[in-house]
């Protein structure tokens, strides 16, 4: 039952005790500094193998990222009432994109395996050079210091505001917040899609897609609220936030994963079908690579498992508000959106089938652990929940 | 039983000063046992299915059953001339079953046009409309429930009713201008 009358919140705020979690933070770091040596390893090894590996693990941690940025910037913008208890974790996992700026220095090194265009000189390739007003090596680098510096700084300041508001509980701290949002979120629609084109359709200069930022973003916004899932559930499991966060907002998480894996698919299908329909060389040959040979297979159980089996079990209500029930989906919905990054990356590397290599793996572990290292150090910086914030009780009496 | 005034009962209305009695008068109607009950407002009140102890509606089911039956009907419409009854070639596209994509849209669209025909339909049929009165209207103080009233109405036909209980339970839970309301 929802009704939750007795429970009384704690203005001092519940604080993760680093300590308690020594071990695995220890765990996080010793496999982070592994993974970094494979990774050098890695790079002077097999550079051409691993430039593409590296970029599938770094686009897959970066759309988890961006989308708990997304999810932090919606609830100031539309002064959402439900987020409070769970947007501490939001804005924790979002500050960690000034790392990414760090993760991003090997697809640098690696450019020239990765991105045909930074190769072909001027004059050789017609197509190529109509596109050179976009396409040139200054205004990538400018691209991206913005996009980092942008998410960076906005993901920071968030964070930042809000746990002074933790101390002096003033407003104005979320009055800021929301003015900083409304900015912010212009800047990340143009940011997060120029991204992905810079640097995932970037690998193929010949294509393009006017709806490549809306599908990136789709499966980032939908992958980034289960993995938010698991953050919480994980954080309950170890004894926190139990009077706080209720079944109801478990439901509401849930209620979102359904709209962003309907979202996804809707985005996915409208892409595909309106390529697939024109049928224009130069649009189909994206959608051609990846699906012959063994590439189709992962195609088809992306679609099937993505949707198809995501859909109907989100659908229902009972999984939604019991917790391991939408654990399970949130775990594999974010197998799904890993999938998803490895099909639209390694493709452009391995045409004629799916190609494991060793080297795939490594990067997840690299970035992973080591995000997961600064993560845990970042929870124990501040209360798990802002306790302060002027819109707590609402959500801490949640019924939807 | 009949009212002073001669009339069959329909119930026994209250009238409560916020949405927060409403609710909590509500929990204890529930737990008194009564089936036959409803609550007006003039907005919804959020927790008050758990409050009057509502189960799930079962309206999706026939929502489910209207978006199937639309499902089916797109995909017999498509793939029956174009892949059965009379296969062209169009745009080099396939004509076995790998020309679905070019079917979805047909499919997603009939799907909610008859999902959202089963649910309208089927929530006139629950809710027992179109009708032309109701005998709630008979009650004068009910026309502000869409306005700034908060009411509770609890029916004669419900098997536990009796005047004298319903009436002590809703003085109990803070009820004012409790009415007895006739039929029509």
């Amino acid at each position: 039952m929802s009704e939750r009358a007795n429970v009384v919140p704690m203005p001092e705020g519940e604080f993760f005790e680093a300590n308690r979690f020594a071990g695995k933070s220890a765990l996080f770091g010793i496999l982070a500094l592994i993974g970094i040596v494979l990774s050098v390893v890695g790079g002077l090894v097999a550079p051409h193998q691993f430039a593409y590996s590296w970029l599938f693990g770094f686009a897959y941690f970066f759309t988890l990222l961006i989308g708990c940025f997304f999810w932090t910037i919606v609830h100031y913008a539309v002064d959402a009432e439900w987020t409070v208890v769970v947007r501490r974790q939001l804005e924790n996992i979002a500050s960690l994109l000034a790392v990414m700026a760090v993760f991003f220095i090997p697809v640098l090194l690696l450019r020239h395996h990765l991105y045909e265009w930074m190769n072909i000189p001027r004059g050789q390739e017609p197509l190529l050079d109509s596109k050179r007003l976009y396409l040139n090596m200054p205004f990538y680098l400018g691209r991206c210091v913005l996009y980092f510096v942008f998410f960076g700084a906005a993901a920071f300041l968030l964070r930042r505001f809000s746990v002074r508001q933790d101390r002096d509980g003033n407003p104005w701290w979320t009055l800021a917040s929301r003015k900083l949002s409304f900015l912010s979120l212009p800047l990340f629609g143009l940011c997060l899609t120029f991204a992905a084109y810079d640097w995932l359709i970037g690998t193929d200069y010949r294509w393009f897609s006017t709806m490549w930022g809306v599908y990136i973003f789709a499966g980032a916004a939908g992958s980034s609220m289960s993995l938010l899932v698991l953050v919480i559930t994980a954080l309950r499991s170890a004894g926190y936030l139990r009077d706080v966060v209720t079944l109801e907002h478990y439901h509401i998480m849930g209620k979102w994963m359904l709209a962003f894996t309907v979202f996804w698919a809707y985005i996915g299908f409208g892409q595909y079908m309106l390529i697939w329909y024109a049928n224009i060389p130069e649009e189909t040959q994206y959608f051609i690579r990846r699906n012959v040979e063994s590439w189709n297979v992962l195609n088809l159980l992306l679609v099937v498992g993505r949707f198809f089996v995501g859909f109907p079990l989100l659908l229902l209500r009972g999984p939604k508000k019991q917790p391991l029930k939408i654990c399970v989906i949130a775990g594999w919905l974010l197998l799904m959106q890993m999938l998803d990054i490895y099909i639209i990356v390694l493709p452009a590397l391995h045409g004629t089938g799916v190609h494991l290599s060793i080297w795939d793996f490594v990067p997840l572990l690299t970035i992973g652990a080591t995000l997961a290292f600064l993560f845990l150090r970042v929870l124990g910086k501040a209360s798990l929940f802002p306790n302060r914030d002027p819109r707590l009780i609402e959500s801490l009496y949640l019924v939807n | 039983m009949k009212t002073p005034s001669g009339h069959d009962v329909y119930g026994i209305g209250a009238e409560y000063p916020t949405a927060g009695a409403l609710y909590e008068a509500a929990k204890r109607v529930r737990d008194a046992g009564f089936k036959r009950w409803d609550v007006h407002s003039p907005f919804p009140i959020h927790g008050m299915d758990d409050a009057m102890g509502l189960g799930k509606s079962w309206l999706s089911a026939p929502v489910l059953a209207g978006g199937v039956t639309g499902l089916l009907t797109a995909a017999v419409l498509e793939f029956g001339p174009s892949s059965i009854l009379y296969p062209l070639i169009v745009h080099g596209k396939p004509r076995n079953f790998w020309t679905v994509p070019a079917f979805f849209p047909i499919m997603f669209e009939l799907t909610v046009l008859f999902s959202a025909f089963s649910a309208f339909f089927a929530v006139l049929i629950m809710n027992g409309l179109p009708r032309w009165n109701h005998p709630v209207f008979n009650w004068d103080r009910f026309t502000r429930a869409t306005n700034d009233g908060f009411f509770l109405i609890i029916e004669a036909r419900d098997p536990r009713f009796t005047e004298v209980e319903a009436r002590q339970l809703l003085e109990e839970s803070g009820g004012q201008h409790i009415t007895l309301i006739h039929e029509d």
